[in-house]
């Protein structure tokens, strides 16, 4: 077996002496899609916010393809190549576009092919192009999440994390953008995506992890998750 | 009162004012990248005076000279005060969204400490650098117009104008202002935010080096005079707009001239009253200062 893209091993972390994630266990193989599902407070964005060294966790170990990310500050972990476009997007919104794009190529090895990574940023979302030179607070919220993924683009990730991408965006941007990340894909290129719009996102993911309150409680393929009578039933409502 | 009088007092109080404002700027940039209020700004600028002195006094350097030397080490005394002294306030705090309001008491201890080793070496005399261009003036319109006062008004327009193209235009400002917009999603970006701190504070600090070797051909100094620039500074700053750069020139020179034209009716003491009273009106008025954002 390769080498996992990400493998997160007994992870414990949370906001002060609290834990709110608890002995976290997560392998994305390589060129994957790997998607996470979780109501709202089980800790999803703590995970990701705890691996990008936002959050220092309490325990555990976490590795990007075999090299420990474990406590690194954020700007290292960008370097190493996990890079995630945050909830909400977060953009500079007093920035232009193209800006907001050219922060995102703070690493040596993104500054040194910037210029071609921003042509590739351009061509998966074409209406970027046109408007690279407006303030990014006039674009709509599906386009300003194409400046957030974009943005994390930019610093040429080896794994990509996606929080709630479709979040507040209307039903044909949320296909827009499943189509983009599904081109994204083919870059050779490990995605981890948290959703809400879990029979989208598991249809398109290769392998799925269920996370409440804290604890994995259920992996698989995305046809597994789907057929699962559980998951079914807390978040398809069927 | 006459119109001539009135006209010179105007005149200092802009050129005055533009010295205040230029002061300011680094309160201004570090307040609005950090979100740090440097209670110890006035002592760098203290400092960078009592080091130019020193220059002039020991190797009877001009201070405009010694400005080569004073905005490398008050760059580089910033640095390390964030580096060092500040910075473990932000690792403590990271997993918070605090803002670390912490962070003005610490730099009220830099204050302390920093006015006081000052006192200690120096003592309480004051010391002033006898140069020619304190007494050189050129006149306008039959006016005369301080060199030394016009050299750092001018000063302070071309730092502001230039510190302005550098954050707008180079890879570091955009990094900067990534950073004073959203500390999170910089860090996230790949931004090393503690560096940009550092360079932050550094820059702020640097500035200070060039207006303290400007300031002494006509200003005394003393170990506490850093205190009466801070809460100036703090005044212009919270006047024009906390975090812009031009905000910051403009609060000072409308301090500057406030200053100059009241004292013209009450004694100097008693105007500061008024840029008190000033502040107040202001605050009331627009709360986010002038150039400010809301």
């Amino acid at each position: 077996m390769s080498t996992p893209a990400l493998e997160v091993r007994d992870l414990w972390s949370g906001y002060g002496d609290q834990d709110v994630l608890r002995g976290i266990d997560l392998v994305l193989e390589p060129r994957t899609i790997v998607a996470l599902i979780g109501a709202n407070g089980a800790g999803k964005s703590t995970l990701l916010r705890t691996l990008s060294g936002l959050l220092r966790p309490h325990r555990g170990e976490a590795k990007l393809y075999g090299e420990s990310i474990f406590c690194l500050p954020p700007h290292k972990v960008v370097e190493r190549g996990f890079v995630q476009s945050p909830e909400g997007k977060q953009l500079f919104l007093g920035m232009s576009i193209r800006e907001n794009l050219l922060v995102g190529a703070q690493n040596k090895r993104a500054r040194a092919r910037r210029d071609q990574t921003l042509e590739e940023v351009f061509e998966l979302f074409p209406i970027l192009r046109e408007r690279q030179a407006l303030n990014a607070s006039t674009l709509s919220g599906g386009q300003q999440q194409m400046v957030a993924v974009g943005r994390a683009l930019m610093a040429l990730p080896r794994v990509l994390a996606l929080d709630e991408p479709s979040l507040g965006l209307a039903p044909i941007m949320v296909d827009r953008l499943f189509e983009s990340i599904a081109k994204i894909k083919e870059r050779d290129l490990t995605i981890l995506i948290i959703e809400q719009n879990v029979f989208q996102v598991l249809e398109m993911a290769d392998y799925g992890y269920v996370l409440e309150n804290g604890v994995m409680t259920l992996n698989g393929t995305g046809a597994e998750l789907l057929a699962d009578d559980h998951l079914r039933a807390s978040y398809l409502g069927l | 009162m006459d119109l001539l009088t009135l006209s010179f007092a105007v005149i200092n109080g802009l050129l005055i004012g533009g010295i205040y404002g230029g002061v300011a700027l680094g309160l201004s940039l570090i307040f609005g990248v950090m979100r740090v209020i440097n209670f110890a700004h006035g002592s760098f600028l203290m400092l960078a005076m009592y080091c130019s002195y020193l220059l002039w006094a020991s190797l009877g350097l001009h201070p405009y000279v010694s400005i080569l030397a004073t905005v490398p080490f008050l760059f580089i005394v910033g640095y390390f005060v964030q580096g060092v002294v500040i910075s473990p306030l932000f690792k403590r705090e990271r997993a918070l969204v605090v803002e670390p309001t912490s962070a003005l008491l610490l730099t009220a201890g830099v204050y302390l400490v920093v006015d006081n080793i000052v006192l200690m070496a120096f003592g309480p005399d004051v010391r002033s650098v006898a140069v020619d261009i304190t007494y050189e003036s050129i006149f306008v319109a039959g006016l005369p117009i301080n060199l030394a006062r016009l050299i750092g008004f001018l000063a302070a327009i071309v730092v502001a104008a230039a510190l302005s193209f550098w954050l707008k235009h180079s890879e570091m400002g955009r990094a900067i202002r990534a950073t004073a917009q959203n500390r999170d999603a910089a860090s996230l970006s790949g931004i090393n935010v503690q560096r940009v701190y550092n360079v932050t504070f550094g820059l702020g600090c640097a500035v200070l080096g060039l207006f303290g070797a400007l300031l002494v051909p006509f200003f005394s100094i003393t170990p506490n005079i850093g205190l009466s620039f801070g809460i100036k500074s703090f005044l212009v700053v919270v006047l024009g707009g906390i975090g812009s750069i031009p905000g910051s020139i403009l609060g000072g020179l409308l301090l500057g001239v406030f200053e100059s034209v009241a004292s013209q009716f009450v004694t100097a003491t008693s105007a500061a009253i008024f840029s008190f009273g000033l502040f107040i009106a202001i605050l009331l008025l627009r709360p986010a200062g002038l150039m400010g954002r809301a």
